[in-house]
């Protein structure tokens, strides 16, 4: 199936749910809803379009909002998903029920960015270790790593 | 019945990740399967975003040390597109070229790693010998055996002098030889067919589900292959297979590398008789302007995807980077579900990580009371002699808190 295919197949099903369809480059699609209608996006291009591969869900940090990208592709095209996220109220829900094999990229984004996933099946923390400091998200853009002083035993 | 909870890792000998399983057994057969990643987490992608764009090429080099090209591959030419710059000709065809160099080195080593699992070390022995042959020519062409840091942004680095093309050529011709000998144990030698068939059993609509990638994916019947589906770098110029198998089982993921091996000598050949004359490399610049990229590539091991945003800087605003072996996580924890504690470190090496199984000192939970007891190895070993003699070749679910307690008695 081509781009343009594609494209309109999306505007026909998700109307004015589209906030932002481009094809900057040949075989990928961006596609911006909000996040209420994430899940309902993800239905439709699995259904419709045959989507069922889900690459991996990227987080992004624009300091004042987050945003997620979930990247699926089938036999040629890639569809880029994007939602915003507030940074005061960071939740989103899950879409393990459309796409089960989310889940480690759900949790990663969980660890990484503090962005909470409701109904996830399995909230515990994937990457970070069991002592890591609560409200500490890295790969926030004001979350910046320290190297502890180091004291030599017996040194001065 | 009684089921217990056996941690797997993260310290192991043999992984070449540190990965926990922490899995839950009834008698002898796996119940459940937890994992828990995160004991080699480098941070690199925090890391990226403090380094300019040609020290995050040496960066990602360094994710994997088999399949270090893929990174840096998918990373350039995800940069290359940001800077609007088309490397020429001749530079995409030696970098594909190390890319399916690699992939021979890559499938080579697995396939060791597949005997070595199943008990079968003269194949190990073997593949990893003629694995040395795969690793000269990469040493020729690069000047390194492991990070190979060929690529650049623009090109590649080296040249291929009409010498090196003859000696690759020459060696292609024992490696296919070898590869065929290998082809025959592989698939047909009854005692190593027996150990892998039917084990590890992933069906096409799970693998579909749980979004697997690679030979893993390959292996229940999907024709997936990010080469032939979103070609890049020069294979939409390059005559090639996907190969799939229809078994879903380490067998088929056999059979997969396998034949891949062949399509990849077919490649290689095709690439050194076919490569253009000219430049191997275009100037690029050093600031990126604001924009964001999808770079896909598949490795050895299936597809990786980079996601590059730029800022106008010569740094990164975020590099997302996305291995192939955490997408084929959920899709290995099924294949574990059901299958006996010995086929655990062979279902594991399927998918390309390799864990060996319970190895110095494994600790036994029982589920009922929660009681935790330290076993050494030698204990396991006697208690599976000890059940495998009561009840043959078919396991049944003994009480294995019962017999320890008899064999520390009697030690």
């Amino acid at each position: 199936m081509n781009e343009e295919k594609i494209i309109t197949t999306i505007k026909e099903n998700l109307k004015d749910k589209v906030l932002e369809l481009t094809n900057p480059s040949p075989r990928r699609i961006f596609l911006k809803v909000d996040k209420n209608n994430l899940c309902e996006a993800i239905s439709m291009i699995k259904e419709k379009l045959g989507f069922t591969y889900l690459i991996t869900i990227t987080g992004l940090d624009k300091t004042d909002s987050f945003e997620l990208l979930y990247h699926f592709a089938d036999d040629t095209n890639v569809i880029n998903i994007r939602v915003s996220i507030s940074r005061e109220n960071p939740i989103v829900s899950t879409v393990t029920g459309v796409i089960p094999g989310a889940i480690l990229y759900e949790r990663e984004i969980q660890d990484m960015f503090g962005i909470k996933v409701e109904n996830i099946p399995d909230p515990r923390p994937l990457i970070t270790p069991d002592d890591w400091p609560e409200g500490a998200y890295p790969l926030r853009k004001d979350w910046k790593y320290e190297r502890p002083g180091e004291t030599i035993p017996g040194g001065k | 019945m009684e089921e217990f909870t056996v941690p797997i890792g993260p310290q192991h000998p043999a992984l070449k990740e540190p990965i926990s399983l922490r899995m839950t057994f009834d008698g002898e057969v796996v119940k459940h399967v937890d994992v828990r990643l995160g004991y080699n987490h480098r941070g690199m992608e925090k890391m990226a975003e403090e380094r300019s764009y040609i020290q995050n090429l040496y960066l990602t080099e360094r994710i994997c040390g088999i399949c270090s090209h893929s990174h840096t591959t998918c990373f350039a030419q995800g940069v290359e597109k940001l800077m609007e710059i088309e490397p020429p000709k001749r530079g995409l065809y030696i970098r594909t070229l190390v890319a399916e160099i690699e992939r021979v080195h890559s499938h080579l080593l697995w396939l060791g790693v597949a005997g070595h699992e199943a008990g079968f070390d003269t194949f190990f022995m073997y593949t990893w010998r003629d694995r040395e042959i795969v690793m000269d020519i990469l040493e020729s062409i690069s000047g390194n055996r492991v990070h190979y840091a060929i690529n650049t942004f623009g090109g590649v680095r080296r040249d291929i002098s009409e010498a090196q093309k003859q000696t690759i050529l020459d060696s292609l011709g024992l490696l296919k030889q070898r590869t065929e000998y290998y082809t025959n144990i592989g698939t047909t030698e009854p005692t190593f067919v027996a150990r892998i068939k039917g084990v590890g059993k992933l069906s096409k609509e799970l693998a579909l589900s749980l979004c697997a990638v690679g030979p893993t994916v390959r292996a229940s019947g999907i024709k997936s292959d990010v080469r032939k589906d979103d070609p890049y770098a020069v294979y939409n110029e390059i005559p090639f297979e996907v190969c799939t198998a229809d078994t879903g089982d380490v067998f088929g993921r056999v059979v997969v590398r396998v034949n891949e091996l062949f399509e990849c000598y077919k490649m290689i050949e095709f690439m050194l008789k076919n490569l253009p004359v000219g430049d191997i490399v275009v100037k690029a610049p050093r600031r990126v302007k604001e924009n964001e990229v999808v770079s896909r590539y598949e490795a050895p091991r299936g597809e990786n995807l980079h996601y590059i945003k730029s800022n106008g800087t010569d740094k990164p605003e975020r590099l997302k980077v996305r291995a192939p072996t955490l997408a084929n996580y959920p899709a290995t924890v099924e294949m574990l579900k059901g299958c006996f504690i010995a086929d655990i470190p062979l279902i594991f090496a399927a998918i390309d990580p390799c864990i060996c199984c319970a190895e110095r000192m494994v600790e036994l939970v029982n589920v009922k009371n929660g009681e935790a007891s330290v076993v050494s190895f030698g204990d396991l070993k006697k208690l599976a002699s000890e059940q495998y003699k009561k009840c043959g070749n078919k396991p049944e679910p003994v009480s294995i808190a019962k017999q320890l307690e008899k064999i520390r008695r009697k030690s």
